[in-house]
């Protein structure tokens, strides 16, 4: 609306710039036309209108060149696209049309120039002069034929006109004058008689004549125009006798034509400079319509190249940007317009183009996002489940592993997914999966479960191994899945209970022939011993067989605690208490053994106090016995509220376990100390089992070994399953 | 509001052209044309008014007299009755033409009045002709004994008369700007 406004000023300042102009200028050419008086008003009016239509509008050319070549120059010094484009294009057409017009211009200067001087200056004013000399001599020549006439006239009339004596005066002078002739008479400035026609015109000029001639006093003379000659004669009554002779037509034609061409010579003598100056005038207004039309015509054409060129430039720019709503408003026939139509076509094609590619990568993300979340619901559920499961595409790349199946494998590679399963798996892994997909391509159903050993790490790891090869509806084979299960945990369970078993079986058996031995041994002692007094060996002996009863009586209890582990009491207690009295107990009975003990989180938690004491008077002992007479060993209880879980680490500074007796270390019968019964150990996995937890050893920094007890610490009826077994890792990780 | 950029190149636009223009009375000769000698008489309703009119001609328009271009003036004159203590009253007006013209054939200078052609034999019984002007002037009302009356008069150069193809050439231009001011003179009454 305010470029509505503004122009719309604009045209109202023009229009009446230009009725101002049209006013002023009539009436300065009005004022200033005082040249000639041959054209009406009305003629002159309409003159006046057309020659200040031109003159505004060549002031308005003048004025539409000047402003757009201003406006040009102040675009070319902003940079403003196409404004080089069009100044070259301007100046082209001001050069193509000045310097012709100039040269035109000077050529018809100088040709005009000539041409007057030439004019004026030749011999044309000599024949003029001659002319009209000639042709007042003819007329001369004619009045003074006319003389005789005229005096026989006056002669006759003896001063006045007498009617009487007037015809025989005329008679007599008729036959003296030429052919018609005509005979007039005046006095005091009237005409008094006549005889012959004579045209009112020249009678009238014939009377100016004498009235001129009144006031000289002469008594003849002669009187010439353009159209007649006269002779005339004064008589002496004051009567002026005229004989007039009116020229033929074509011979006064030719004496006015012949006057005429004198006065104009004379005159563009006179006004030689103004009338150059005219013409130049003329010229140079000729020459600046040139010059200016070519000049806007310069412009005309570089708009009409330029303007679609900007918009086009500008368009582009905006589609660069991103903007595809841009649709340049300009229409022609030209190529030019076709160009714009296609540009605006293109970015229309480009916009719904664009809406579509939106439309699908919204659907895309969406399938994605729907994909992506399924694919984590995939991976949470493999990542919660104990089995280690490998997803291999028809290319045998992995298109899937979880973290059961990292650990199981030791796969540490990050981005094992997409990497061809041979490259992440070790190579008797590798061979083992390609011997059982071999099988499975056998099998039918495409499935094969196998039970194999694995040399995991330093640690041979019995697995459960089952591959599926994965077939789509059209039979094409799309990969397989490989899924792992650690037996390692089951086997020593069994061999725990296996072992349990053959305790509660020695037990049996062996204590209750141990009860008569040494009843009977100490019988005998008794009753025999003042006999063989004097032979040592009968006392040896019985001492002998009364020590190996008592050393195999504590065995049995071993097996028996081993094997009859009680069941469990769980009730609510203060687990560092319990804790901190065992280590009292050991920091008493092995005084060079620094013992200290950490306590985290609160103490009331639920267990089996009886259990826990044993577990860690277990766990004390090892360590005691590992450290010898000095060492330092660390017990600390923590509790994970979140996870509701205790746990009790004993750390030593100890020489550490063995790596090969690491996945033993918890099997019952199992000791590398002596007078070790093996059971130390194997019973804290049985209570840390019994009590839903779980029992690890690490290594400890920087030396000696630690292990970690961890169980469920809420009362029973929240109790979790937990893991039945102990985990070893040689690199005190839980596997 | 301040003026835009287009405005203000229009206002330098037509300042410039108009101070580019010519001066329209560059061909004007320096004298200065006037009129003298006024006087006359009122009575009988009628003025006659007799004045002369000075510097008129300038060289220039001698010489183009001699070459044949008419040259007319037109007079306008003006009867009024005086009032010291009132507007002046109009009594009468005239506007009348006299142009002079030379004929080379005849060689005579043909003096034109609203009464009738004059012929004269030369420039300067010409010039004083066309510069000695006695104009009778019709007026209305009563004329009253021993009352003050006043002629007004003014002349201009009314046409130069150049032959045709000329007349297209000068149709813009002015040879020369003759005109006088007013000029005022007493009349006697009876």
């Amino acid at each position: 609306m305010g470029a509505e406004h503004a122009k719309l000023r604009r045209e109202r300042w023009a229009i009446g710039i230009v009725a101002v102009l049209v006013a002023a200028l009539t009436f300065f050419e009005a004022h200033l036309a005082a040249v000639g008086g041959a054209v009406t008003f009305s003629s002159n009016i309409v003159i006046f209108a057309l020659i200040n239509l031109n003159v505004v509008f060549v002031v308005l050319l003048i004025f539409l060149v000047t402003r757009n070549v201003f406006k040009i120059l102040l675009d070319r010094r902003r940079n403003l696209l196409g404004a080089k484009l069009r100044s070259r294009l301007v100046l082209i057409f001001i050069c193509f049309s000045l310097i012709p017009t100039m040269l035109l211009f000077i050529a018809a200067t100088n040709i005009t120039t000539t041409s007057i001087k030439s004019w004026i200056g030749g011999r044309v004013g000599q024949a003029l002069t001659g002319a009209i000399d000639i042709a007042r001599e003819r007329l001369e020549e004619e009045a003074r034929a006319l003389s005789p006439a005229a005096e026989s006239a006056a002669a006759g009339l003896l001063g006045t006109v007498d009617p009487a004596s007037f015809p025989r005066v005329l008679e007599s002078s008729r036959s003296l004058a030429p052919a018609g002739t005509a005979l007039l008479f005046f006095e005091k400035d009237a005409e008094v008689a006549r005889d012959g026609e004579v045209p009112p015109a020249v009678r009238e000029e014939v009377l100016t004549r004498i009235k001129a001639v009144n006031g000289d006093g002469d008594a003849k003379g002669t009187l010439i125009g353009d159209e007649f000659a006269a002779a005339w004669r004064r008589t002496p009554g004051g009567v002026i006798v005229v004989a007039v002779r009116s020229l033929p037509p074509a011979e006064a034609a030719r004496i006015r034509e012949i006057t005429k061409a004198y006065d104009e010579y004379h005159q563009v003598r006179l006004l030689d400079d103004p009338i150059r100056a005219s013409y130049v005038g003329i010229l140079i207004l000729i020459t600046l319509l040139i010059v200016f039309s070519a000049s806007w015509m310069g412009i005309y054409l570089a708009r009409q190249i330029t303007v679609p060129v900007q918009l086009l430039a500008e368009g582009t720019e905006e589609v660069a940007r991103g903007n595809l709503d841009v649709s340049l408003d300009y229409r022609s026939r030209d190529e030019f317009g076709t160009l714009v139509a296609s540009f605006n076509r293109m970015t229309a094609d480009l916009k719904a183009m664009k809406g579509n590619l939106e439309e699908t990568n919204a659907s895309l993300t969406r399938t994605y996002d729907e994909l992506r979340r399924r694919t984590a619901f995939i991976e949470t559920i493999l990542d919660s489940i104990s089995t280690g499961v490998i997803v291999i595409d028809r290319h045998g790349r992995i298109a899937m592993i979880n973290k059961v199946a990292e650990r199981l494998l030791r796969i540490r590679t990050d981005g094992a997914v997409g990497r061809m399963y041979r490259e992440v798996l070790r190579e008797e892994h590798y061979e083992a999966i390609r011997s059982l997909y071999r099988e499975a391509g056998e099998a039918a159903g495409g499935q094969v479960e196998r039970q194999v050993e694995l040399v995991v790490g330093e640690t041979r790891i019995a697995f459960r191994v089952s591959l599926t090869a994965l077939r789509d509806d059209a039979g094409e084979y799309m990969g397989l899945v490989a899924a792992f299960d650690d037996l390692s945990q089951t086997m020593r369970l069994q061999r725990v209970l296996a072992w349990r078993e053959v305790a509660r079986r020695i037990a049996h058996d062996i204590r209750n022939p141990l009860t008569p031995i040494q009843l009977s041994t100490e019988r005998m002692q008794r009753k025999y011993a003042a006999v063989h007094a004097e032979d040592p060996v009968f006392a040896e002996c019985t001492e002998a067989i009364l020590s190996e009863v008592n050393t195999l009586k504590h065995l049995v209890d071993e097996f028996t605690r081993f094997a009859r582990m009680p069941v469990l009491r769980v009730e609510e207690g203060d687990l560092p208490v319990e804790i901190r009295t065992v280590v009292e107990t050991y920091r008493t009975s092995h005084p060079g053994i620094h013992w200290e003990f950490r306590q985290e989180g609160p103490p009331r938690l639920w267990f089996d106090p009886v259990q826990i004491r044993r577990a860690v008077t277990n766990l004390l002992d090892n360590a005691a016995a590992a450290l010898g007479e000095r060492g330092s060993v660390t017990v600390t209880c923590t509790h994970d509220e979140s996870a509701g879980r205790a746990r009790i680490d004993v750390a030593d500074d100890g020489p550490g376990i063995p790596l090969g007796d690491r996945g033993r270390l918890f099997e019952p019968y199992f000791s590398r100390r002596e007078g070790g019964t093996g059971l130390g150990l194997a019973i804290v996995s049985a209570i840390a089992n019994d009590h839903g937890g779980t029992v690890r050893m690490r290594d400890n920094t920087p030396r000696g070994t630690v292990f970690e007890m961890e169980f469920p610490a809420h009362p029973p009826a929240m109790e979790k399953t937990g893991s039945m077994a102990p985990v070893i890792d040689d690199g005190g990780r839980e596997i | 509001m301040p003026l835009g950029v287009e405005v203000r190149v229009l206002i330098a636009f037509f300042t410039l052209t108009l101070l580019g223009l010519p001066p329209g009375s560059s061909l004007a000769g320096p004298p200065v044309p006037g009129i003298s000698e006024i006087s006359g008489t009122i009575r009988g309703g009628e003025a006659r008014v007799r004045f002369t009119l000075r510097n008129a001609f300038t060289p220039e328009m001698v010489e183009a007299l001699k070459s044949g271009i008419e040259i007319s003036f037109k007079i306008t004159v003006e009867v009024e009755r005086v009032y010291r203590r009132w507007f002046d009253r109009p009594m009468g007006q005239v506007r009348y033409t006299r142009s002079v013209r030379y004929d080379a054939l005849s060689r005579v200078y043909r003096l034109h009045r609203d009464d009738g052609d004059e012929l004269l034999a030369d420039v300067l019984a010409a010039l004083d002709r066309m510069t000695r002007f006695e104009v009778v002037v019709p007026v209305t009302g009563d004329v009253e004994k021993g009352k003050p009356y006043r002629a007004r008069v003014r002349a201009r150069l009314d046409k130069v008369g150049l032959s045709e193809p000329l007349r297209s050439i000068f149709f813009f231009s002015s040879l020369w700007d003759v005109e006088t001011d007013w000029a005022r003179g007493n009349l006697q009454a009876p």
